[in-house]
This record gives C-alpha cells, sequence and structure tokens, in this order.
C-alpha cells in the first residue's frame, strides 16, 4: 500500500540519469526527495508521473503499476512555474481542473474557495501576467491540486518564495496531509526538508544514498552530535584532543561536536567535568539532514546551506 | 472517452483564447474587407468610369463620305473588334461633331473634347486621318487608328462600287474549330474558354490551400512553442497525454484557422457571385448572379477534401517542428523542411498549369499522387479534365493513410520534444527521439 519506486534507470545519450533509484512512500505522509541539483530529482518525478520512461525499473502506487491510475490521481508542480500569462487565472484554473474530467461548475466553485482562501479572490479574473510573482505561485498551487489529487508531487516548491508565502505554502502541506494526501516534494535546502518531512530520500548521481523516516535517516550515520558549554568558554582546545570527537562547529553560546559511531556521548561530559568548570549546557542530538547529507555525499554550499552547485549535470 | 474529452477540452481552449481576440477580429475584418474590395473591384471600376465618358469631336473635310461617321466612330469606339455591345452600359465614348477643324484644335486645348479626329480626303482619293491629341500613345488612340482603318476599308470597298449590305458580308467571322490531334481520343475536346476558366479557378484554390497550411502550419508551431516556453506545458503534460495536446491544438487552431479562412473566402465568393447583381443595384443596370466560368460542385468537393487533409496531415507535422524547439526565434527554422515541401508541391503546381512542365506527363502524374504534393497538384489536373477517378481515389487513400502515419510519427516526436530544452536537435537527433520515444 506504498508508493514504491524500484531500481529505475534512465540513461540520456552519455549521462546515466538514475542508476537505480529505489525507495518507497508511504500513503498520507509527506516525503522529501533531497539532492544537488542534476541529482535526478526531476527526472525521478517525471518517470512516477509518466511523462518519461524508463530505462528499467519500475513505478506501483497500491501495489498496482502507477500508469494504471487515472490522471486525477496525481497532483504536479513542476519546478518551472507556468501559467499562460494572457488567459485570466480563473479560467485557466477551470481549464486545468476539466483536463482532469472535473465539471466545469464544480471547479470554478473550488477555485473560488482556493483564491478566496489564498486571498487573492479579486484576481479571478485578471490575466495571469498581470499578478505579483508570489500570487503566481499561488495560482500554480491552486492549480496543481484542485482536482483534488491522492498523490501530489512538486518539484522544488519553495524556490523563489517570500517567506510569507513559505509559510503559507507549508500550511497548506500540512493541511494536505491532514486529508490524507500523499505529498511528495524535492527541495535542496535540507532544513525545510526536515522540518516539514516524516521521511525522506537523499539522491546523488542518480543513486539513492539512503531513504526512511526523518529520524531513521538521521539516525544512520551512526554518529551523534553533543552540543555542550562550559563556563571556560573560549577555550576548546580539550574538546579538540578528545578522541572520536570531531569540532563541527564552534560557537559563542555553545559548541557543536561529532560523535564518532561507536563512542559513548558520555565521554564528552566527562571530559567537560574534569576539565574544570561549570556545565552549562550538555546536549545529546541526532545529526541533522545537513550533517547527514555532507557525511553521505560530500560537502555543500556552506553560504546557503543548501546543496545548489555539488554536482553539475542535466536536471 | 476520456481522450476524446481532453482533445475536446484542449481544442475549445486554443479557439476560444484565439478567436476572442481583438487582433484576431480585427484581421478578419480587414482580410474581409479587402477580399470584397479587389472582388468588387470591376464594379468599382465602373462605377468610376461611369462618370467620365471620354469627349471626342470629329470634323469631316472629306466629300462624299457615304456612312455616317459619328455613328461609326460611336461603335468602334465603344464596342472594340470582338466584343458584342452591351445596349444597357454607359458608352465610354461619346462623339460629337464640329464643323470647324481650327475651333475643334482650340477646345482640344481647351479640355472641353479629350481629341479632335479629322477625315479629310487626299489628292490619290484615298481617305486620310489625323487625331490631334494630348495622349497619343493611350488606348483611346489605338481604337481611333483602328477605327480610321475600319472607315478606310469601307470608303475604298464603296468606291469600288459594293453595296454596304454585300460588305457585312465580307466582314463576317470566319468558322474556326479545335479538334484532338490523336484520333483516338474521343472526350469532348471543350470549350476553350470554360477551360482556361477552370484552370484559372484550380489555381486559385491552390493557392488557398497553399496559403492555408503555411500560414496556419507556422500558427501551430508557434503556439506549441509558446506553450513551452511559458513553461506551462509540464503543467498540462500532467493532466492530457501529449497526443490529446498536440490532436487538440491542431484541431482548435484549425477550426479558428478554417473560420477565419470560411469568413474571407464566402464574402469573396459570394461577391464575386453577386458581382453583377450588385453591379445592376449601384449602376442601375441588369444583370443577375452568375457562377464563375469552370466553377462546378466536383471541383468545390475536391477542393474542399484536399484542402482539409492537407491542412490536418502538415499540421500535425508543424506541431511536432514546434516542439522540438523552445524559443520563438528557433520557429522559423524548424518548420522550413515543411515550408519547404508545400512550396515545392505549390511550385510544381504553378509551373503545371501555366505549360511550363507538362501537367500529363508521367512524372506529374507520379507527383501528384504523393500524399505531401497532392493537395497542391490534384486540383490542377482535375481542372486539365485528364484525371481518371481512380487516379482522385488512390490519391486521397494515400493521403488519408500518410495523415494516420504523420499522427503517429508527430506524436513521437511531439511526446519527446515537448520536455526538450535548449537544445536544437538534428535530423539524427528526431529519429533518435521518434525510436527512443523517451
Amino acid at each position: 500500500m506504498t508508493l514504491s519506486i524500484d531500481g529505475l534507470r534512465k540513461r540520456f545519450g552519455e549521462v546515466q540519469a538514475l542508476d537505480g533509484v529505489t525507495f518507497r512512500v508511504r500513503p498520507g505522509e509527506v516525503f522529501g526527495f533531497l539532492g544537488a541539483n542534476g541529482a535526478g530529482k526531476t527526472t525521478t518525478m517525471r518517470i512516477v508521473l509518466g511523462f518519461l520512461r524508463a530505462d528499467e525499473g519500475t513505478v506501483t502506487w497500491m501495489d498496482q503499476p502507477a500508469s494504471a491510475f487515472p490522471r486525477r490521481t496525481w497532483g504536479y508542480m513542476p519546478e518551472e512555474r507556468g501559467l499562460y500569462l494572457r488567459m485570466p487565472v480563473l479560467e485557466q484554473l477551470v481549464y486545468y481542473a476539466s483536463l482532469y474530467g472535473v465539471p466545469r461548475g464544480k471547479a470554478r466553485r473550488d477555485a473560488l474557495t482556493w483564491l478566496a482562501r489564498f486571498r487573492i479572490a479579486e484576481y479571478a479574473d485578471r490575466k495571469a501576467e498581470t499578478l505579483s510573482k508570489g500570487n503566481q505561485q499561488k495560482v500554480q498551487y491552486i492549480a496543481t491540486i484542485l482536482h483534488d489529487p491522492d498523490v501530489i508531487l512538486m518539484d522544488e516548491p519553495f524556490s523563489g518564495l517570500d517567506p510569507v508565502n513559505v509559510a503559507l505554502l507549508k500550511s497548506a502541506l500540512f493541511e494536505m496531509r491532514e486529508r490524507g494526501k500523499t505529498v511528495i516534494f524535492s527541495t535542496h535546502q535540507l532544513d525545510q526538508a526536515e522540518e516539514l518531512c516524516d521521511s525522506v530520500a537523499i539522491i546523488d548521481h542518480g543513486r539513492i544514498v539512503t531513504a526512511g523516516p526523518t529520524r531513521e535517516v538521521k539516525r544512520s550515520t551512526g554518529h551523534q552530535v553533543v552540543r555542550v558549554a562550559t563556563s571556560t568558554d573560549g577555550d576548546i582546545g580539550w574538546l579538540r584532543s578528545l578522541p572520536h570527537v570531531t569540532v563541527t562547529r564552534p560557537g559563542n553560546d555553545y559548541t557543536e561536536v561529532r560523535v564518532d559511531t561507536g563512542t559513548d556521548p558520555q565521554a564528552v561530559l566527562r571530559a567537560a567535568l574534569s576539565h574544570g568548570g561549570d556545565v552549562l549546557r550538555f546536549e545529546v542530538a541526532d545529526p541533522s539532514l545537513e550533517e547527514v547529507f555532507v557525511t553521505r555525499v560530500g560537502a555543500l554550499d556552506t553560504e546557503e546551506h543548501t546543496l545548489a552547485g555539488v554536482a553539475e549535470g542535466p536536471a | 472517452m476520456t481522450s476524446i474529452a481532453n482533445i475536446a477540452t484542449v481544442a475549445r481552449r486554443e479557439f476560444e483564447v484565439r478567436a476572442r481576440t481583438r487582433s484576431f477580429l480585427l484581421g478578419t475584418l480587414l482580410l474581409v474587407i479587402g477580399v470584397l474590395a479587389i472582388a468588387l473591384l470591376p464594379v468599382i471600376v465602373r462605377v468610376i468610369d461611369r462618370q467620365d465618358a471620354t469627349k471626342v469631336a470629329v470634323v469631316v473635310t472629306a466629300e462624299d463620305l457615304t456612312s455616317d461617321p459619328v455613328a461609326t466612330l460611336t461603335q468602334l469606339l465603344n464596342t472594340p473588334t470582338g466584343t458584342t455591345p452591351d445596349p444597357q452600359a454607359a458608352p465610354d465614348y461619346t462623339v460629337t461633331r464640329l464643323e470647324d477643324v481650327d475651333a475643334g484644335r482650340r477646345q482640344v486645348i481647351d479640355g472641353r473634347y479629350a481629341a479632335l479626329f479629322a477625315i479629310d480626303r487626299a489628292a490619290d482619293g484615298e481617305l486620310s486621318f489625323t487625331l490631334y491629341s494630348n495622349d497619343t500613345t493611350g488606348r483611346s488612340a489605338t481604337l481611333a487608328w483602328q477605327a480610321a482603318n475600319s472607315i478606310a476599308v469601307a470608303d475604298r470597298l464603296d468606291r469600288l462600287g459594293i453595296a454596304p449590305g454585300d460588305q457585312a458580308g465580307l466582314f463576317a467571322p470566319a468558322q474556326f474549330g479545335v479538334a484532338w490531334p490523336d484520333p483516338e481520343r474521343t472526350e469532348p475536346i471543350g470549350d476553350t474558354a470554360a477551360l482556361v476558366g477552370q484552370d484559372i479557378l484550380a489555381f486559385g484554390m491552390t493557392i488557398l490551400i497553399f496559403m492555408m497550411i503555411v500560414m496556419y502550419g507556422t500558427w501551430i508551431a508557434m503556439s506549441v512553442v509558446e506553450e513551452k516556453s511559458s513553461r506551462v506545458m509540464e503543467v498540462v503534460l500532467n493532466a492530457a497525454t501529449p497526443f490529446q495536446l498536440m490532436a487538440g491544438k491542431v484541431l482548435g487552431v484549425g477550426s479558428v484557422a478554417f473560420a477565419q479562412y470560411a469568413a474571407v473566402v464566402l464574402s469573396g465568393g459570394l461577391a464575386l457571385l453577386f458581382q453583377d447583381a450588385i453591379a445592376a443595384a449601384v449602376l442601375g443596370e441588369g444583370g443577375g448572379a452568375s457562377l464563375p466560368e469552370g466553377l462546378s460542385l466536383g471541383m468545390l468537393f475536391a477542393f474542399g477534401l484536399y484542402g482539409v487533409f492537407g491542412f490536418l496531415l502538415y499540421a500535425c507535422l508543424f506541431a511536432a517542428a514546434g516542439s522540438l524547439v523552445s524559443r520563438q526565434e528557433d520557429v522559423n527554422t524548424a518548420v522550413m523542411p515543411l515550408t519547404l515541401l508545400s512550396g515545392a508541391g505549390y511550385m510544381i503546381a504553378l509551373y503545371a498549369s501555366m505549360g511550363t512542365f507538362d501537367i500529363r506527363a508521367g512524372w506529374v502524374i507520379l507527383l501528384s499522387l504523393v500524399p505531401f504534393l497532392a493537395p497542391f497538384m490534384m486540383l490542377s489536373r482535375i481542372a486539365d479534365g485528364t484525371v481518371q477517378p481512380v487516379e482522385v481515389v488512390l490519391s486521397i487513400v494515400l493521403l488519408v493513410a500518410a495523415l494516420g502515419a504523420a499522427l503517429w510519427v508527430a506524436a513521437r516526436i511531439y511526446r519527446a520534444g515537448v520536455l526538450l530544452y535548449g537544445q536544437r536537435p538534428g535530423v539524427r537527433a528526431v529519429w533518435n527521439l521518434m525510436r527512443s520515444g523517451i
């Protein structure tokens, strides 16, 4: 009873875009599909939706081939947003929905409801090109879900959104989950995935590096993270000298270290106590997705804390 | 069922979005006005013409001229050789008799008369004619010269003692006929005028088909590219298959094209049909509606068949060509092979109907059966009258078969092409796309 992606392979000329992509998405969860530009996220989504044919591998939903389900099962928001610029907003929403077989009257009513919810009801009869970019994004989202799909795939839905719209989209995604919809979105912004996703998969150069419930993925490296602060801050030489411990983020209020697999995090606490001074803070946590990613795949763009530019290649 | 519903939905959007734009309505209106103006040009010319009949003066100093020069000139100037006089038409020339050459010349200078025609008798007894006019090279001068010859010949016959009644017999037209050189050929050779009329008509229809294919075909390609460049393509691709999108687009844009074309062709056709009636109403003359020479129901039917199938065949390929590029600037390059192909068919039809190529040559017959060329070449062959019915049927069957194949090929190219961005694929890439289907 899942969306199962099994052993997808796809080659574009010289480039092996997908090389055995396999993961599962449980119904009703929000699933994050993480990877750098060109890692194979868009290609995987296009195969799941049937736009592209895989060279090998299968996609099944509820134990049947994904292609066996009517088109209205699927909702898709492509990375490159597109609207008919010279067509009025409401009219084109009705058009998209009617392609999925939704009667025009119902599509019109639902579209008006959604437009009102996103506070853009007054733009219903305006041409799309007259709307601001943020408002066009809202229309795009309504176009994705207006036909009430069971599975919603979104390619980089947060890219280019301002903070207000990011918050709006997040709440919309949670609402979809509450309605029992399955939401899959790709992103290279790991903090968003960590906040939203029940499960994630990390893809790199056409291969799934790791996949599963977010918590398990975070623990999958075996490393643990310790955040520690003592009254003798500023001197962290003692931390650096500990075996199997790496300082990952020295900071003013606390220092974050990575504790290698097989080492007891409590050793850090004991070292802190024996070093002298008061221990003001001691916290054992799972690594962030970002740390998992760095461990599994490699460096990421530290400026933006995104994966942009890690790998090059066709999307 | 969903497939047909989706094709209809796509076609409906294409039609509505285009047909209601102001530029489309205005463009169609201008086209209709233009066509009406061209079709009614003869009437307009006659209306303008009617106001100023050319005034010609005649002075006869020659004695014992038996015929009345005013009557002869009036008849000869208004009905040049070979035409039958229309008793109700307003005359182009009015002829007035004056007595004095010098006075007449002054009145020509004043502009009261366009020309003065002086008839004198020379010492040897022959008539001599002088035309006093500022315009000595125009049609009036030519007509005056022809009239002079006629009057001179009549005068010579008079002097030879042949009565005016016998003179009419001398000038009666000769008996003239045409026949096939090949005695085996039995089909009626036909009235040359009607055949020429049908040739011109067939060629006009060929031009209409050619223009429709190239104009609206390019339109379809551009609308595909518009969807690609605005990235709407991926949004609708989730809802409908590439085939549905392509078929809907071809039918939708096709209906707009047919609607605009019908408006233009119908208004032009009606104007031609009722040209005489309109002329009668405007000019107060007699005359009713009449079909243009050579137009038959069969020709119209063939025009419809070749027009619709030819358009559909090219249209789906134009859509496929458009799907291969992602910027409007590249559309013309992408559709070039199709433009050239249709241009070739059109040129062969043009040369064949002008007689540069023998329209009955084996290679022309063979080419006219090729589906991509048939829409341009068959109408001329039908008009020529030598085409066998089985050839027409064969060419239609081939055309429909090619349409099926083109739909299949175009759908595969379209399917791969719509997701192709930033590349300009060559022939080999297109071939690979078609084979793999992505």
